[in-house]
């Protein structure tokens, strides 16, 4: 009796993964095809598709650009119905994908995934990803600096056209101007402002994105450049020791910090608070534009600057990809192509819409294309373009971020 | 009767205003306040973005509500259809092994969701049950089952088989017993468990969008996203109009229990009126 409840649920699998095995093989042999067919076969055949986009889904702004300014393009001048499921943690859907995969399911929905760092470098590793499809992309062929390190490696993974850059951040330092009249260009004359002013200045507790950012800077001017970090952690041997000037510079400033260091604001939204209410004097941010809307919002006082160190500050890409078991990649393709364009670019660059910055390389644009862009009013607080783009650094792959976070919890938190 | 205002229980019902009332008041607030900083007690200007954003905007909320809905509604049935004999069965007959199915019965509200829901999400794409309706309601059986079967073991606790072997005696066959007898004494019992169960169901969201896979979209998966994301007003708004039509469902059902009873006394005073 019992043997026979089971044997019904197991046979019925068995069934299914037969008749799903069949549509493998039709699966595999369109998207071979994909990756060599030329760029107008690959559009007649996004005709009438319909795109599922999953991405983080927690800002209204981000929202609409993409239901109000991106959809009704893609249906305008495509064919193409794009709909966006919305999801709170990128994670999420990478471990979706990873049970899809170890089930066989080869007619996922995931058509286009929006992913960067971590994620994808365990979708790259697990083999989530259709393939080398973004040298397809005429826009990425086109208007794309691909040499340029923050696009062909993705927080130091290399890319290979696994994912096409979509937009970028950039970490800028942000300052009252009535508080601190002269902004700090290196770690150096931060140390020397900070012990100026006791008190006015913290960064968030690690393991916090945004107070990690931060340390990588120390990192990078205490120790002598990014470039030495460009190998796996693993490779280095000496690599506690090198980090040792990075722990000095980070204990020496600890008494004069907000509170004497003996807390810190346990994420950027509490130290953006601090700021807010006029408790310190700077703050900093992984997106350049943030500090101007929320002077628009009333948040942050009229005088806020946002500044950059001499030697730059870190930039990071983030990307667009297509899983392995997308039903409609040709439509994924197309629309990806459509949002690298100089139009999706620079409506999404306008604080209106969203206020990111854009993935193509300036340069490369038409003169009307550029005017178009530097037309956008990005608010007072948000420095001009041109000058974020050429002091752009890039960042540690993931296994330095781990060890640094561990270390600084031991060097710096403890004592 | 007589309605006393002790000063007892005008302190109680204020506290009790207190503590439902104010938490919602401050929704209210930040869903409409811009600019709200940490010593004012009001804000100080007011926009209706975020009200716009989820009632008119192109974020699918209604749609997402219907789906919401029909899902909790379906699974309730179901569990009213499962639990009724599982009460019946654990109550009325020892078995070898009683305690192990109760075990498992109750598993759920103890195992977190997720550890079940991972297992649960691979079975179900071999079957092809993942990105339906269908899957997620198998799937939100599992933590809302056992607050239904426990609700209606409490209630056949109380339901003596002597009951049920007078209206044998009377001639009744099994289905009316279980119609006239058994059924409205379990009635309260399974109330409880389906307003328990309706409101599990409803807050399912790892389960749903696991299971689910974002193509299935109940309101939790519209308003997840902003609560982890940090947008105050626009999760606000969602929370809200999530407490709206949770209270909407739990009205809806206790007006169609309502009128069972309603229907149900004239039918009885009707069999009294054929006796004599």
């Amino acid at each position: 009796m019992k043997i026979k409840t089971l044997t019904a649920p197991v046979l019925l699998a068995f069934m299914l993964a037969a008749c799903s095995a069949q549509s493998d093989k039709d699966a595999a042999q369109g998207a071979g095809e994909l990756l060599a067919s030329d760029w107008q076969e690959i559009t007649d055949t996004a005709k009438g598709q319909e795109v599922n986009m999953y991405m983080w889904g927690g800002n209204d702004n981000i929202n609409r650009y993409l239901d109000e300014w991106v959809a009704p393009r893609l249906k305008e001048l495509h064919d193409i119905e794009l709909t966006r499921v919305p999801v709170s943690d990128a994670q999420d859907f990478i471990s979706q994908l990873l049970d899809e995969k170890s089930a066989g399911k080869t007619a996922g929905s995931m058509d286009i995934i929006w992913i960067n760092g971590e994620n994808f470098k365990a979708a790259k590793d697990n083999g989530l990803l259709f393939g080398d499809f973004a040298g397809q992309l005429p826009n990425f062929n086109e208007y794309i600096d691909q040499d340029a390190p923050e696009i062909s490696h993705d927080f130091g993974e290399p890319v290979e056209g696994l994912e096409a850059p979509w937009g970028k951040a950039q970490f800028v330092l942000v300052r009252d101007e009535n508080k601190v009249e002269n902004p700090p260009g290196s770690m150096d004359e931060l140390a020397e402002w900070v012990h100026e002013n006791p008190g006015q200045f913290t960064y968030p507790a690690l393991p916090d994105f945004t107070g990690s950012a931060f340390i990588r800077h120390v990192l990078y001017e205490t120790t002598g450049g990014y470039e030495q970090y460009e190998q796996p952690a693993a490779e280095i041997d000496d690599l506690e020791s090198r980090l040792e000037p990075m722990w000095d510079y980070l204990n020496d400033i600890e008494p004069y910090l907000w509170r004497e260091g003996e807390t810190y604001p346990e994420s950027l939204s509490k130290l953006d608070q601090l700021y807010a209410s006029g408790e310190v004097a700077m703050t900093m941010s992984y997106d350049p534009a943030l500090a101007a809307s929320e002077v628009l919002q009333g948040r942050f006082p009229e005088s806020t600057r946002t500044f950059l160190l001499d030697a730059g500050t870190l930039a990071n890409t983030h990307f667009l990809s297509i899983p392995f078991n997308s039903s409609d990649k040709a439509g994924a393709m197309v629309a990806i192509n459509e949002m690298l364009s100089p139009e999706a670019q620079t409506a999404k660059l306008s604080p209106e819409n969203w206020g990111d910055l854009s993935a193509l390389d300036l340069e490369k644009l038409s003169p009307e294309q550029q005017q178009a862009m530097n037309e956008v009013d990005l608010g007072g607080a948000t420095l001009p373009l041109e000058e974020l783009e050429s002091n752009r650094l890039p960042e540690l792959s993931s296994d330095y971020i781990e060890i640094i976070e561990k270390g600084w919890m031991e060097n710096v938190a403890k004592e | 009767m007589k309605q006393v205002f002790s000063p007892l229980k005008i302190i109680l019902s204020l506290l009790l205003f207190l503590f439902i009332g104010i938490p919602f008041i401050a929704l209210l607030l930040s869903s409409v306040a811009t600019g709200w900083q940490w010593p004012v007690l009001f804000p100080e200007s007011y926009s209706f973005r975020a009200w716009e954003y989820v009632l008119f905007g192109s974020s699918r909320t209604w749609q997402s509500i219907g789906t919401s809905l029909l899902i909790a509604v379906i699974v309730t049935v179901i569990n009213v259809l499962l639990a009724v004999p599982a009460a019946n069965a654990l109550v009325r007959f020892q078995f070898k092994g009683k305690w192990f199915a109760e075990a498992i019965l109750f598993a759920p509200i103890i195992i977190p969701p997720f550890v079940a829901v991972m297992g649960i999400h691979l079975t179900f794409l071999r079957l092809g049950l993942t990105e339906t309706i269908l899957g997620v309601v198998l799937a939100h059986l599992s933590p809302t089952l056992p607050y239904m079967v426990r609700a209606v073991m409490i209630s056949y606790n109380t339901l003596s088989v002597d009951w049920e072997n007078q209206a044998r005696m009377l001639g009744a066959g099994p289905f009316l017993r279980f119609y006239y007898v058994v059924l409205p004494h379990l009635l309260p019992g399974i109330a409880a468990g389906a307003s328990l169960s309706i409101l599990i169901s409803l807050s399912q969201y790892l389960i749903t969008f696991i299971i689910g896979s974002g193509q299935v979209v109940t309101l939790p998966i519209l308003l997840f996203p902003f609560i982890s994301g940090g947008d105050p007003a626009v999760a606000s708004a969602y929370s809200l109009l999530f407490a709206g039509m949770a209270i909407l469902a739990l009205l809806a059902m206790d007006a169609v229990l309502k009128k069972y009873y309603q229907t149900k006394n004239p039918s009885v005073l009707k069999v009294k009126g054929v006796k004599r």
